[in-house]
């Protein structure tokens, strides 16, 4: 069939802000000065109508006259020294293309057999030279594993394939290097594991089909699997229990009144008000990030968001938070390692990524950080993490019963995510894709946004046995588990697809974003099936709960896979790991004291893990579902940090759910068990100094780690030793985590490890909205205080350190068993109404805390240093859980701070500087508005503004 | 009887839930209708008495911002739309909703037809969630009465915010006292400086109505400060009885006297 293109550009004497923010990429990160001008134009391609059609479509579709110009098969723009155009490539889904489907149908024409959308670049400029364009083209316009340049005209947008038949491996007959080799091309399991396939199949007198062998491969994955987690670990010769175990045993130990399911379900769930509950579930999503930042944050998002929904019978997403882990911006280009993406670019396209898909899916995305370190510029750590909201009688999962179908619900299945998958079709004439899957992966978050739309309309019409969400090892993974007590029978010809041409075990294995899979009666199936198709969502039965405890896939009548759920939930041997650890030997320098402190304060504030992030933030809908009590900035002139998210979920009611994390990778590299106490103190100690109850909150961990030899394991043991310590403590339980222990880059010339990541996630409820504070100083004249324990000799891990190149020292030792009565004493102070602004004290110390609630209160401070500290030590030193805070006027410190560490350090005042005195003199004197453009600096160099 | 008002919804709507929750509190009966329910003859306009588009990403904003909702709403609903407009019931687009009115030609004009305005890009180049000062304008618009003259601490959230027609339209809005809000800054002054005016909207126009006053279209989110709490600044002091909420309660109070 023949196809019409529509062009559409903006109108010449118009901006042209695309085009603008290429030019400006152009120019910052590839210094590239030879282009002049970028316009640029949509494409859109019609299959299967006419000519004064597609006129038509511009005219009342495509262009609006207002403002832009358009054509019909013929350019749009001209006069230009280069053209580009640049598309998906075939079998990656186009968003729009369903959008313009439906648009002609509700216009009235009929005919339309696909549709398809571009993006045309001109460039202006005489002298830019072919290697300009190319790398232009490569480096920021073209992702070459879903888009392409397009060199000459499709011939159809229709895409078919023929699918590759059903095959065996001849497992029986294979030796042990024939294991391996199966092993590493396609399955990434050790030499235990894949005996243990070998015996199980000679057992069963047969090989196993590709399906059989897929599915056992992505069950046991480290992915899914947590093999290392799990495994049996021996430290210095000792064995210890399982990592897992230990922090469950803590959890399981602390026995905290307000859990209503812990590691059990895709989220961790705990008691709201009103009987509703609240849930939490962190996610990483680091290597998908580094090698497609935009799609890769897109479809992190995406699934966190999904594993929400796929909690219990179903939940509402309500909040969004993303923890990035990057190198400096401004990392010289030849310091990035070969096929690495700059972290400027990097940094730009993950914030647009989680902004892109939380704010369309309508979450607020209102907590978040940001941390450089040199050694993430390889591989960064992407974090995202979601909470809902859901009736607490539905937070558990209901039990799937034999008879109950298996019902997909939301988007197709695709090609997506299957791991070295090629994708070719005759029909396609010059148009073949080579899909390295686990990386590709467009999101669509409007999909998601109706296939949630709809899953609560199931909940809430109680037609809705079983739900989970249909993520890493697709439907194999999804029914898997969900008939694991029962046995599931599969028909993969049932499933919806996006294009034909997907073999049997790919439409199994298949990742595809923004999929459901729910266990329904099938008494209620016609009801569901209804109720979806109101809301534009695709529902259809592919499989029956059985009884039988197997899993049997079949397609077409042909079956592809016959397995035992017994052997495939638990028949992966346990692995037994060794990790040795050696304390590290901790130096501390002798650095002399500053001679200008207006100097340190200043590059203190401006340091990359201390200054403003707003500029991302501004990004991210943080106001949508109305829910804010308290925003991420706030103050006078909107600048001013807060600490903790503040959501009201239930509208005229004063309840909310406050949402924080802590995490520093600095500290890590030097000691594990003290960052992560750092991680899980700085967590918690963010949502006290809103006002939160550390009774009533509970903690989501998240370990990055490098690829862990025994030193690295070691490290890890630490780590979770010390957050099982912190629940002991504290009593916080831990219900829900994940860890991803691949971000070890091995290049050609050198191998890079990226400081060890623990990131504590803590969420919980706030009875009253009304007792709650900012951090914003809040009058003149008020007494500031200091609360909680710190040494200020332990400078380790610190900005101030890192400003004079020093690596190492001695980190912060937090003192756990205070930290209950000052998070508790702090909780009371603040709900009886007498502070008035509270922050708490991390990267940067004291002294970026001061400031920042100066930024917000547009007011200056006092500061009275003790006569016994060293004040550099005293301004910058980084214990967690210590508070600044504000008092009302009249309150009696003494009584309010009875038992706990509190020392009176200054007042505020109306002018705006920050006054040090020192031993009767004053140490220095200087302007906030100095401190502040310091401050908001390094990211607006980034972002723009 | 409270009376009903309707707030629209489809695929990519994600304001809906706060602004339920504006007319609920305003006294309205406000209830969530799919334009599914519409086109299938479940739901009915006629039985609503003020229509709401709320804000999100309808359609995922293909093609344009609110375009594909634009589309569907005149070409699917042409009849019930012109009998509501007819009927002189209030219409009320926020955000998208607003991208929706506008891309139907319903603003500035009154009903459907050519379209005359654009909400573009912001100038910014990308999409901004900031606090800003809207000042309420002199105007014939039933949703700001009593209002006129107020400043109002409110919420944008927008990429493509930014007005843009030729003056003489410009002016013809204006002096036919269309222009409902502008973005001013500290002095409460409209002003083009960038962030007091999120997007770069020509003669700071956020929000404006038909000739009849009664569809009203506004970038900022009226619904996300209904409440003290909703206020960035509420803890500092001086927010009370939150003047948004007015929007909703001045559509209400319309109707019931209708």
């Amino acid at each position: 069939m023949t196809i019409h293109t529509v062009r559409v550009a903006m109108r010449p004497e118009l901006r042209d802000p695309p085009g603008e923010d290429v030019l400006y990429e152009i120019r910052r990160a590839l210094c590239i000065d030879n282009v002049e001008r970028v316009r640029t134009a949509r494409v859109y391609r019609f299959e299967g109508i006419g000519p004064d059609e597609a006129e038509l479509l511009a005219r009342r579709l495509l262009a609006e006259e207002v403002f832009q110009i358009f054509s019909v098969d013929e350019p749009v723009l001209s006069g230009a020294d280069q053209y580009l155009e640049v598309a998906y490539k075939p079998g990656v889904m186009n968003p729009e293309a369903a959008s313009l489907l439906k648009a002609a149908r509700d216009l009235g024409i009929k005919g339309l057999a696909a549709a398809d959308s571009s993006r045309e670049y001109a460039f202006y400029g005489p002298n830019i030279g072919a290697d300009d364009l190319a790398a232009i083209t490569r480096r920021l316009l073209v992702n070459a594993t879903v888009e392409q340049v397009v060199t000459e005209p499709p011939r159809t947008l229709l895409i078919e394939g023929v699918s590759a038949p059903t095959r065996t491996h001849s497992i029986r007959s294979m030796d042990d290097e024939a294991l391996l080799e199966l092993s590493r091309e396609k399955l990434f399991l050790n030499l235990a594991e894949m005996r243990a396939i070998r015996a199980y199949f000679t057992t069963l007198g047969r090989d196993p089909t590709d399906c059989e062998v897929e599915v056992i491969a992505q069950t046991w994955s480290e992915h899914c699997g947590h093999k290392t987690f799990k495994a049996r670990i021996v430290v210095d010769g000792v064995e210890k229990k399982p990592l897992y175990e230990r922090l469950k045993e803590a959890t399981r130990l602390a026995a905290h009144p307000l859990v209503l399911s812990a590691f059990v379900d895709n989220a961790g769930v705990m008691a709201f008000y009103e009987g509703q509950a609240i849930l939490g579930k962190v996610e990483t999503h680091n290597s998908p990030s580094a090698i497609e930042p935009y799609g890769g944050a897109m479809t992190g998002s995406g699934g966190v968001f999904r594993d929400i929904m796929g909690t219990g019978r179903g939940a509402r997403v309500v909040a969004s938070t993303d923890m990035f882990c990057f190198a400096p911006p401004d990392m010289p280009p030849v310091a990035v390692p070969a096929g690495c993406l700059h972290p400027h670019y990097l940094l730009r396209r993950v914030v647009d990524g989680v902004r892109d898909y939380g704010n369309r899916m309508g979450v607020p995305t209102n907590n978040g950080s940001v941390h450089f370190h040199p050694d993430f510029r390889a591989k960064p750590s992407v974090i995202v993490g979601a909470y809902g909201l859901m009736p607490a009688e539905l937070s558990q999962k209901g039990a799937v019963r034999p008879g109950d179908l298996g019902v997909v619900l939301g988007g197709r299945t695709g090609r997506d995510g299957i791991h070295g998958a090629t994708f070719s079709s005759g029909a396609m004439t010059d148009r073949t894709v080579a899909v390295n899957a686990s990386a590709v992966q467009i999101g669509h978050a409007i999909e998601e946004k109706r296939t949630s739309d709809a899953l609560l309309a199931a909940r809430d019409a109680g037609v809705i046995r079983a739900v989970t969400d249909c993520g890493a090892g697709g439907f194999g993974s999804a029914l898997g588990e969900m008939g694991a007590e029962v046995g599931v029978e599969v028909f993969l010809e049932q499933v919806p697809l996006k294009y034909s041409g997907l073999a049997p075990w790919e439409i199994f294995e298949s990742e595809s974003q923004e999929r459901m899979v729910l266990a329904v009666d099938p008494d209620d199936w016609e009801k569901l099936r209804e109720l979806c198709a109101g809301f534009n969502v695709e529902a259809t039965v592919i499989a029956r709960f059985t009884g039988d405890r197997r899993l049997k896939v079949s397609h077409k009548g042909e079956t592809v896979c016959d397995l035992d759920m017994g052997f495939v939930h638990d028949g992966l041997p346990q692995t037994v790991l060794e990790a040795t650890w050696q304390p590290p030997v901790l130096t501390e320098p002798d650095l002399p004291s500053p001679g200008d402190w207006e100097d340190i304060y200043r590059r203190v504030m401006g340091h990359l893990n201390v200054c403003s992030k707003e500029p991302i933030v501004r990004r991210y809908d943080h106001g949508v579902q109305g829910s804010a009590a308290i925003y991420p900035y706030g103050g006078v002139a909107g600048d001013g940090p807060n600490d903790a998210a503040l959501c009201a979920l239930l509208p005229g009611r004063p309840y909310a759910m406050v949402v924080a994390h802590g995490l520093n990778p600095g500290i890590n590299n030097i000691d594990p068990y003290q960052g992560a106490l750092w991680a899980a103190a700085e967590a918690v100690a963010n949502a006290v100094a809103v006002g939160a109850d550390y009774r009533e909150l509970a903690l989501i961990d998240n370990f990055v780690w490098p690829a862990p030899d025994t030193r690295l394991l070691g490290a890890l043991d630490r780590a979770v030793d010390a957050l099982t310590d912190f629940v002991a403590a504290t009593g916080m339980p831990f219900i829900s985590g994940k860890d991803s222990l691949s971000s070890t880059f091995r290049g050609r010339n050198e191998t890079i490890e990226i400081p060890p990541v623990v990131c504590i996630s803590c969420f919980g409820r706030v009875a009253d909205v009304f007792r709650t504070v900012s951090a914003d100083f809040k009058r003149p004249g008020g007494e500031i205080w200091l609360v909680g324990r710190r040494d200020t000799s332990q400078m380790g891990g610190s900005v101030y350190y890192d400003l004079h190149g020093v690596p190492g020292g001695k980190p912060p030792v937090i003192d756990l068993p205070s930290l209950p009565a000052v998070f508790g004493t702090l909780h009371r102070a603040i709900g009886d109404g007498a502070v008035l602004a509270c922050h708490d004290i991390a990267e940067g110390g004291l002294g970026a805390s001061l400031a920042e609630m100066g930024f917000g209160g547009g007011l200056g401070a006092r500061l009275e240093i003790p006569a016994g500290e060293r004040p550099e030590w005293f301004l910058f030193n980084e214990t967690p859980a210590c508070f600044l805070v504000e008092l009302a006027p009249g309150a009696d410190a003494a009584a309010l701070f009875a038992g706990i560490p509190a020392v009176r350090v200054g007042s505020t005042t109306a002018r705006e500087t920050v006054e040090a005195v020192f031993r009767g003199g004053v140490l220095f004197q200087t302007t906030l508005a100095g401190l502040r453009s310091a401050w908001l600096k390094p990211m607006r160099e980034v972002f723009g503004s | 009887m409270k009376p009903r008002i309707l707030v629209l919804r489809t695929d990519g709507t994600n304001c809906d839930g706060e602004t339920l929750f504006a007319f609920d509190q305003a006294g309205g009966d406000a209830r969530l209708v799919h334009i599914n329910e519409l086109r299938g003859g479940f739901a009915k306009l006629a039985d609503y008495q003020v229509m709401v588009i709320p804000g999100g990403f309808s359609y995922g904003d293909d093609v344009h911002s609110g375009k594909i909702l634009a589309v569907e709403l005149v070409s699917t609903l042409t009849e019930q739309l012109l009998t509501f407009l007819a009927a002189g019931k209030p219409v009320l687009g926020v955000c998208n909703g607003f991208q929706v009115l506008v891309r139907t030609g319903i603003l500035p004009g009154g009903s459907p037809g050519p379209i005359s305005l654009a909400l573009m890009g912001n100038d910014s180049g990308h999409f901004e969630c900031r606090w800003i000062r809207l000042r309420v304008e002199k105007s014939d618009c039933i949703f700001t009465r009593g209002l006129e003259g107020r400043v109002l601490d409110i919420m944008v959230a927008h990429g493509e915010g930014k007005l843009y027609t030729d003056p003489g339209r410009l002016a013809e809005m204006e002096a036919r006292n269309q222009i409902v809000f502008r973005y001013v800054g500290a002095d409460g002054e409209p002003t083009d400086r960038y962030p007091d005016n999120p997007n770069g909207s020509s003669r700071a126009v956020a929000g404006l109505c038909d000739p009849k006053g009664l569809v009203l279209g506004l970038m900022p989110h009226p619904e996300r400060i209904v409440e003290v709490t909703q206020h960035p600044n509420w803890r500092r002091g001086g927010f009370h009885d939150p003047p948004a909420l007015y929007i909703f309660r001045n559509a209400v109070d319309y109707v019931r006297a209708m």
